[in-house]
């Protein structure tokens, strides 16, 4: 049995750090208003902002630490550090801001360092939910085995439709050749295909089977209950295709706006030095 | 009937070709995936009764198309003649007219051109990757974001600080690339030319000089008139820098917060210890409008001149008599008073009745005889009796004469000797004149005081809830001699010092002070006591 995940490490070990950062900021924050109301270039300002900045650069090297096998500490350590404090990141950089917001680089690099944030929480989420959806749609096979299995039905499923009349053999033979997963990135994230030509052959099985011969009609039977589980099976290849996809759609915002908010910080940080 | 030669050509597993041949007889030869065709091609993409075989009436051999397509060089035809070296795409397969030997009608070859593709690595071809390209996608997208903001929020107003041509082109535009640097909204009074910042940021990473300020306040004099005590008290509080700037004061971008500081903290570091700046004051430490502020002093107007005044601690209660010149009680003004026409005539007054407000602060109005005392007292400025009833102008006693010596020479001297005990004296002083003068007598000149507090600034407006009576106590008074200012205890019933206290809130230096104005320096004119 596994004891601890990345929440519970160490007995909320990052999680009772990130309350007291956050409580000491709010505590500092209420304490000590500067005449002209807090701004980020108050003491506390600069105080907020020298710590805030020094953990954002902590939390993006957490992207080149979890690449590196050989380094200090336990990776579930440094992840679940990672998103307890990058919370708490994010409250000091609101006091930072004392809440003044505008048309301008400072506020660009907040809302940078909120899209990151949001996305995190969503990866998160995402890493909480998928991998046991994951397990329990694959159960014990893999992808390629999957696919294996539906090229087999596709064959058994050929060979009888060759013994059917055109419009049976033509839906299959479609059904075979024409059923794509994961075409576009929309499809992947819904895991779903509106026009898939297996469900759609199951479709027209269902009312094309009326007209048989008495002998094609037991062929019939076998064909319709390949087509309805080979349907199942490429459902099954989509749903793991979309889990897969949402597991890592919500890096397409978290690396790119961790980048552009580095760069947003050191203008920021210069911009307030040039013009002091 | 048709004899036709097939010939089947296929190829093994290593790819040499094999050519099976077979007669067939038929009337007509059918070809498809059905197992009754006379040319039976199990694959899936035929029709189970693909086409025909057949000899036309006039002789001619046709392949025609019964539930499939036919192709012939890309084109789809229903109907095709057999002649010699001909070539049809049936399906997958293609179908070629050989030269025939003399006993049979025709001969076709038939081989498999498109086998059917390996299922699963075809399927494995039509299953895309998730999220495929996606650390090209994200590296594109960083790279794309990273330059947008270094060239926005970086480079563009880092050249334009750089590039000196490019300074003076961008200062013609309302706003400088620069624009993007600000942090927090410009006050009011320097918003007209707040967005481009060169006027304030005059060089790269140095703070804002004095200098950028004075050229636009150029007639600023200093906060302090003793240039002494002014080099004292502004003197280098930081590593940086040899003195105090304006901007470490005069906060920028801050608004809707006002541009000056306005905490204690400021007031205090000199005025909590106040030898330390000027060795010489007489001033006392403050630290705190609770604790250790000193009693009010009253400025009483001793002369005519604005330099004619004395400032009097409201604690010598004995010499707070105000001489105004003026003889006024109180106490006869206030509630139900007997107007001046019988004793039917009775009228309430209140404050509000002769003190009128003006402007946001609800500053007072002087009393104006003709305003606020005519109505009740008209009959003191009217002489002789009731058949003759003579009314003299209120203001200079010059037109007073001259109207008793127009209206009444026979009198004049009688109804002066009236006015002068009667009715001016009812509510003014009136002095003897010397032999020379032209005038027998005169009204001593009024010294009204319209400012008690000099130093300190108070808004009736924001104290418009209470009543006025609570801080000016005037219904038992009998004299206008008597001053009926409140004193510090009275506002320390509604206010407290630098912390607020219960029911009472915090009142800053600020909140009844203003720092050592710049704009009337004269603030050092004033006699120190």
């Amino acid at each position: 049995m596994q004891h601890s995940n990345i929440f519970d490490y160490k007995k909320y070990r990052y999680f009772k750090l990130a309350v007291i950062v956050i409580l000491i900021a709010f505590a500092a924050y209420l304490l000590f208003e500067p005449a002209v109301g807090h701004y980020g270039g108050s003491w506390l300002g600069y105080g907020l902002g020298t710590l805030s900045a020094i953990m954002v650069l902590w939390m993006a090297w957490y992207g080149v630490r979890k690449r590196r096998y050989r380094s200090r500490g336990a990776t579930q350590g440094w992840l679940s550090a990672h998103i307890y404090l990058g919370t708490a990141m994010t409250v000091i950089v609101t006091l930072h801001s004392g809440f003044h917001f505008g048309i301008n680089i400072h506020t660009l690099a907040y809302g940078l360092l909120l899209i990151v944030v949001t996305s995190g929480f969503f990866g998160n989420y995402a890493y909480m939910i998928y991998p046991r959806l994951m397990t329990e749609n694959m159960g014990e096979d893999s992808l390629d085995g999957l696919l294996l299995r539906i090229a087999e039905t596709d064959k058994l499923a050929r060979q009888i439709a060759l013994l059917m009349p055109d419009d049976i053999n033509n839906a299959v033979a479609r059904a075979c050749r024409e059923t794509y997963i994961g075409i576009s990135l929309l499809e992947q994230l819904r895991g779903f295909q509106a026009d898939c030509p297996s469900a759609q052959a199951v479709q027209q099985l269902t009312v094309l089977g009326n007209d048989l011969s008495l002998e094609q009609r037991k062929l019939y039977r076998d064909l319709y209950s390949i087509m309805v589980r080979r349907e199942s099976l490429v459902k099954r290849v989509r749903q793991d295709l979309m889990y897969r996809a949402r597991l890592g759609f919500w890096l397409y915002f978290h690396v790119p706006f961790t980048v552009a908010l580095l760069v947003a910080m050191l203008a920021h940080i210069l911009a307030v030095f040039f013009y002091w | 009937m048709i004899n036709c030669l097939l010939i089947k050509v296929s190829y093994n597993s290593r790819g040499v070709l094999s050519r099976s041949y077979r007669t067939l007889t038929a009337e007509e030869i059918t070809i498809g995936r059905g197992a009754e065709c006379t040319i039976h091609l199990p694959d899936p993409r035929l029709a189970m009764h693909h086409a025909v075989i057949k000899r036309l009436d006039d002789g001619q051999i046709h392949l025609m198309a019964v539930n499939g397509e036919l192709e012939v060089e890309g084109a789809i035809l229903k109907n095709i003649a057999l002649t010699n070296g001909k070539q049809v795409m049936i399906g997958p397969y293609q179908l070629k007219v050989e030269p025939a030997p003399p006993d049979v009608n025709i001969t076709v070859s038939l081989v498999l051109v498109h086998r059917l593709p390996d299922d699963f690595q075809d399927l494995k071809a039509r299953t895309h990757e998730p999220l495929r390209g996606a650390s090209a996608f994200k590296r594109r997208l960083s790279l794309w974001m990273v330059a947008f903001i270094a060239l926005v929020f970086l480079a563009l107003p880092l050249a334009q600080n750089l590039i000196p041509k490019l300074h003076d082109a961008m200062a013609e535009l309302p706003a400088g690339f620069d624009r993007v640097w600000s942090p927090g909204h410009i006050s009011n009074s320097h918003r007209h030319f707040g967005s481009q910042c060169f006027n304030c940021h005059e060089v790269l990473t140095q703070k804002v000089t004095d200098q950028a300020c004075v050229n636009c306040h150029q007639n600023t004099e200093p906060h302090i008139a003793d240039p002494a005590l002014h080099k004292n008290v502004f003197k280098s509080t930081s590593l940086f820098s040899d003195g105090i700037r304006c901007a470490e004061c005069h906060r920028e971008h801050k608004a809707p917060y006002p541009l000056a500081r306005q905490d204690n903290a400021m007031c205090v570091k000199c005025h909590g210890n106040i030898k330390a700046a000027d060795a010489k004051t007489t001033l006392p430490n403050i630290q705190d409008f609770d604790h250790d502020h000193p009693d009010f002093k009253l400025t009483f107007i001793t002369g005519a001149t604005e330099k004619d005044f004395e400032r009097i601690p409201q604690t010598e209660t004995t010499r707070l008599i105000e001489k105004s010149g003026l003889k006024f009680p109180h106490d006869q003004h206030f509630g139900k008073v007997q107007g001046p026409n019988g004793i039917l005539d009775v009228r309430e007054l209140s404050c509000a009745n002769c003190h009128h407000s003006e402007g946001k602060e609800m500053r007072f109005k002087a009393v104006s005889f003709k305003r606020d005392c005519f109505d009740c007292h008209k009959n003191q400025l009217e002489v002789g009796s009731s058949e003759a009833k003579l009314s003299v102008p209120h203001g200079a006693e010059q037109n007073v004469i001259n109207t008793l010596k127009v209206q009444a020479p026979k009198e004049m001297l009688h109804y002066s000797e009236s006015l002068k005990v009667g009715g001016c004296a009812y509510c003014h002083e009136v002095v003897e004149t010397k032999k020379e003068d032209a005038l027998p007598w005169r009204v001593a000149p009024l010294h009204i005081n319209q400012d008690w507090f000099r130093k300190a600034h108070f808004n009736h407006a924001s104290h418009r809830t209470q009543q006025c009576q609570s801080c000016h106590q005037v219904e038992a008074s009998e004299s206008s001699e008597d001053v009926a200012m409140p004193d510090r205890k009275s506002c320390l019933r509604c206010h407290s010092g630098n912390s607020p206290k219960p029911k009472r809130i915090a009142s800053s230096c600020m909140t009844c002070h203003s720092f050592h104005s710049s704009h009337a320096a004269h603030d050092g004119a004033l006699p120190k006591k």
